[in-house]
């Protein structure tokens, strides 16, 4: 007889995991099923990984600017292999802290592959054997993996994706990154930093395309002055191994371009992991590679849900986290629960420098008919910034001109990742231009840029 | 005088409550009350609730401290119209503690809650007047809590939502009835502060003082501060309400640094041995955590939901001269009409016993003799069939209400039902959903239980047990045989009410609509 839980989450990343354990928390009894690591990509082989090695990025930088502090070193040296081992026992120790936290809430796991074979129906094959299991509700938190083209194929070797690209054993001297996406832009800035040469080639006209144009801009003229060669509105026509290197014919605003590298990175944006899961059996609607959800990440099918990178766009870990609370809050009956509010999601890049943004860019604010008032500041008068030496960067935020709300707020520049959580609080508060100018901000700080945005998107900015 | 003055009583949140434990008070005494406000959550055998206002008004008075284990109908406040002199509410609350003084007074540190037979008595009606008076007419104690009186001036008169306020000031507004129209805002941007509050209230001759909430006098031995805000797990802070300890005499060393059962459980030990002298004589409480426990299992007591289901059963059981039919169905067709529908559906997984909710409603519905409930003196026909099913937890039982499945079809019942199931596993079931009802069904199919009695559950008159189905041969025409799917199903009726003729009636009814289960769809 199959074994019956009241919910069974497919997938331990950080929309399965938070939601098995919130599903425990509310008395449900629950299991996880996870193929391979607990945390999923963004634990093992994304978000914390990759902030470790820009860590070291982030030394190597400030090493090479010693001089400008009175300082000078001779024979400094760099051992990748010791910064990998860094990174990977940062992903390690909290992939185990992720398992105790689920004994801990009483979550059974299954350490194996799951197929739903009907409605409320799973198969889990661990190493040893095969079990049915019964769930009342099934949440299907998956993930997704690097997107691969014809053509453009992650062979481990020379072509990176990006599991390779953050376990390098020897540091590229030439590296081609295709796509300037907030995945490629973090390899681009950690590489360049380390010393590689590098090039970023981006279909799209500007590198970071979702963030709002002007930090895009900035951001581009920022890599430029790295020394990052940038070739935007440019397709890879071909990609192919030559000896020990790889060789690429771009199609460019300025006619074919040939690149070599020693490496290439791959980050044309991600697919969900839909496969093998029994779906298409079953009839589970999905759309261009991704499982279709309503507001509370249900699919067509009774007691299945998807939540996460899964069911779609924004692939970030804490809206699969935020969804899967809600899910599970819902189906627990818990009136507090709401929809995701999508124009409430934070993200983040951690380049250097940094790139964090909420809400609407100007543009959409504008195609929605929005009529915005603007205010901006520029980290070249913030004291702080001149200080830390860290003076290229910008607050952006959209007011809606009518009502005074914060729509927007687009930041490039030192830990503004740290900072944008102001704004989202501010948000979703809804608290509007006004009242944010009354608020006050500690000196000196970065973060003062943000209040004198906000002034001088009513006319009241007293530093520039 | 009643127009004036209105009781606040524990309610009876269906059958099975006979008591209620006043968990918190979400209003304090000289709030205004208005149609539907949350008054103060109580906690029963099966579920905190809250209970909201009948009437409007001033809630003069709160009788019953947070802690006190009360029966139905007990006296909790009295809600006053402004007309209402001191001198009736005065009057009034004699009038009512002294009727309803079957409260199970709690003023002295209580011991975990002793349940008498007294208080678990199922009253046969719910009104409460029929409580008997207790010897021990004790007053509950009084909560001696924030201050107000909002004089009618001031009193809310409809929509505030664009006027400015802070957030804290429209909570209060709100909580208290306070018109902000009234007054100017001296916060930023205008707004109205709580200090604008105070004045406005101050000098249209008001009271506004808010002082934190005391807890019950009832701790003799540690801290009487409000322990609302100290983090504690759900079960912490239920077991520090029945053992009248205070959270904030507690360590926490839960998780997120919450006070814990076991943190509760030292502190209530520590209290007990300060209690009883110095030796750590044997405490109950003590026993389970700080004493290595020995081998041999120890008696446990009844949890209260089982102490719920044993009284209520034995009751039933006694009161309700049982009689059973039995009656073999075949549910092939049934079978093949839930697959079609469960092939053709994607958003719904209709089960067998989805399919017999389904038939169980229209059967009632086609003999309504049975679609009833009974108090012991009156019979009360439903008028839809709200069929109550069972469904298991770890430690217990219960039975959540599909309502009006008469009317539903078997896809929205399904649904439904799958809703109430998962909300009853982690017990989150309003109480409208799991009172009442006017008929159950009980299934053990799905353990392969062949066939089985079942207890019915009163005031319903009936309730119906499912066995699993069976592959069977059956004799075909006069030589042949062929396969069926057969199920047994058992109907308990109660005789005083429910004659054999109408029991079987209903029976063949049902294993009608579940031989041609197109009809039942009609």
């Amino acid at each position: 007889m199959a074994d019956k839980f009241d919910l069974v989450v497919v997938g331990g990343g950080p929309g399965g995991y938070v939601a098995a354990i919130r599903a425990s928390q509310l008395g449900f009894k629950t299991a996880l099923v996870e193929r391979e690591h607990l945390g999923g990509v963004c634990l093992n082989w994304g978000c914390i990984p990759t902030k470790a090695l820009l860590k070291g990025a982030e030394v190597a930088h400030t090493l090479s600017t010693m001089q400008q502090w009175g300082f000078s070193a001779d024979n400094l040296s760099f051992d990748i292999a010791k910064l990998v081992a860094h990174s990977r026992g940062a992903a390690e120790k909290l992939s185990s802290g992720i398992d105790y936290l689920l004994q801990k809430n009483n979550v059974t796991l299954y350490r194996g592959e799951a197929v739903v074979t009907g409605k409320c129906k799973l198969s889990v094959t661990t190493e040893s054997k095969t079990l049915a299991l019964d769930a009342m509700h099934i949440i299907l938190a998956t993930g997704a993996r690097a997107r691969q083209l014809p053509g453009l194929t992650i062979d481990g070797d020379r072509v990176w994706g990006a599991r390779e690209a953050m376990t390098p054993t020897v540091l590229p001297e030439r590296l081609l990154i295709i796509g300037a996406g907030a995945i490629g832009m973090e390899f681009a800035s950690l590489y360049r930093d380390l010393g590689s040469e590098v090039t970023v080639v981006e279909a799209l006209d500007r590198v970071l395309a979702a963030e709002d144009r002007e930090i895009s801009e900035r951001a581009a003229k920022a890599f430029t002055r790295r020394g990052v060669s940038i070739e935007t509105s440019a397709t890879v026509a071909n990609l192919r191994t030559v000896g020990e290197h790889v060789e690429a014919d771009i199609d460019s605003p300025r006619g074919p371009i040939s690149i070599c590298a020693d490496r290439a990175i791959v980050a044309i944006g991600v697919t969900g992991n839909i496969e093998n899961l029994g779906l298409e059996a079953l009839g589970v609607a999905t759309e261009r590679g991704f499982i279709t959800t309503d507001p509370w990440c249900r699919t067509n099918l009774v007691g299945l849900y998807a939540i996460g990178d899964v069911a779609g766009a924004p692939w970030l870990a804490h809206k699969a986290s935020h969804e899967a609370i809600l899910c599970v809050e819902r189906i627990a009956g818990e009136t507090s629960a709401q929809p995701l509010a999508t124009d409430q999601i934070p993200g983040c890049t951690y380049c250097r420098p940094q790139i964090a943004s909420v809400g609407l860019t100007e543009d959409e604010a504008t195609r929605r008919g929005i009529a915005t008032r603007i205010g901006r500041f520029d980290l070249q008068a913030s004291g702080k910034a001149l200080a830390i030496q860290e003076a290229e960067g910008l607050v952006k935020t959209v007011f809606d001109a009518d009502s005074g709300k914060l729509i927007g707020a687009h930041m490039i520049g030192p830990e503004v990742t740290e900072q944008i959580q102001g704004l989202v609080i501010a948000m979703g508060a809804e608290l509007n231009d006004r009242q944010l100018a009354e608020m006050i901000f500690p000196h000196p700080t970065v973060s003062e840029a943000i209040h004198e945005s906000i002034l001088d998107s009513i006319n009241r900015a007293i530093h520039q | 005088m009643s127009d004036k003055l209105s009781l606040v009583a524990m309610p009876k949140w269906g059958l099975e409550m006979s008591e209620g434990t006043i968990s918190n008070w979400l209003v304090n005494e000289g709030a205004k009350i208005t149609v539907n406000d949350d008054l103060v959550d109580i906690e029963t055998s099966k579920i905190v609730n809250t209970l909201t206002a009948s009437k409007s008004g001033t809630l003069v008075k709160i009788l019953a401290s947070e802690g006190d284990l009360l029966d139905v109908g007990a006296a909790l406040g009295v809600i006053a119209t402004a007309d209402a002199s001191s001198a009736e509410i005065d009057a009034f609350i004699a009038a009512n503690t002294a009727a309803s003084s079957a409260a199970v007074s709690v003023a002295e540190p209580t011991p975990a809650p002793v349940v008498t037979s007294q208080s678990l008595a199922l009253s046969g009606t719910a009104a409460p007047a029929t409580i008997k008076p207790s010897p021990s007419p004790a007053p509950a104690p009084v909560i001696s809590g924030a201050d107000f009186a909002i004089p009618a001036s001031l009193a809310a008169r409809g929509d505030d939502d664009d006027i400015a306020a802070t957030p804290v000031a429209r909570r209060l507004a709100t909580e208290h009835g306070i018109a902000l129209g009234s007054m100017t805002g001296t916060g930023r941007h205008g707004r109205i502060s709580v200090d604008d509050l105070r004045e406005a209230v101050i000098a249209a001759g008001g009271r506004f003082n808010l002082v934190s909430k005391a807890s019950s006098p009832s701790s003799s031995n540690g801290n009487n501060a409000d322990d609302s805000q100290v983090p504690a797990t759900p079960v912490a802070r239920r077991l520090a309400t029945e053992l009248g300890i205070n959270l904030l005499d507690c360590r926490r060393t839960g998780r997120h640094q919450r006070v814990s059962k076991a943190d509760v459980e030292v502190a209530a030990h520590q209290r007990n041995s300060a209690i009883n002298g110095s030796a750590s004589t044997a405490s109950a409480v003590g026993e389970s955590t700080s004493a290595p426990a020995s081998s041999a299992p120890s008696p446990q007591p009844l949890s209260a939901m089982r102490q719920t289901i044993a009284k209520r059963l034995q009751d039933s059981k006694r009161e309700a001269p049982h009689f059973r039919a039995c009656i073999e169905v075949e549910i092939d067709r049934l079978l093949a009409l839930r697959k079609q529908l469960n092939n053709a559906r994607n958003d719904a997984n209709i089960s067998v016993n989805d399919c017999l909710i389904k038939a169980t409603a229209m059967a009632l519905a086609a003999v309504p003799a049975v679609n009833i409930q009974f108090d012991g003196s009156q019979i009360t026909p439903m008028p839809h069939a709200d069929i109550a099913v069972a469904v298991a937890l770890e430690d217990g039982l219960i039975t959540p209400i599909v309502s009006r499945a008469e009317t539903k079809g078997l896809v929205e019942i399904s649904n439904e039902m799958r809703d109430l199931a998962t909300r009853a596993k982690i017990g989150k079931l309003k109480p409208q959903e799991f009172q009442g009802g006017s008929f159950s069904i009980s299934n053990l199919g799905m353990f392969g239980v062949s066939q089985f009695d079942a207890i019915i559950n009163p005031p319903q008159a009936a309730i119906l047990a499912v066995g699993v189905g069976e592959r069977q041969l059956r004799p075909d025409g006069d030589s042949g045989v062929r396969q069926a799917t057969v199920m047994t199903l058992t109907l308990s009726s109660d005789h005083r009410v429910i004659d054999g003729a109408i029991a079987a009636k209903f029976l063949q009814q049902l294993k009608s609509f579940i031989d041609q289960p197109a009809t039942m769809l009609g």
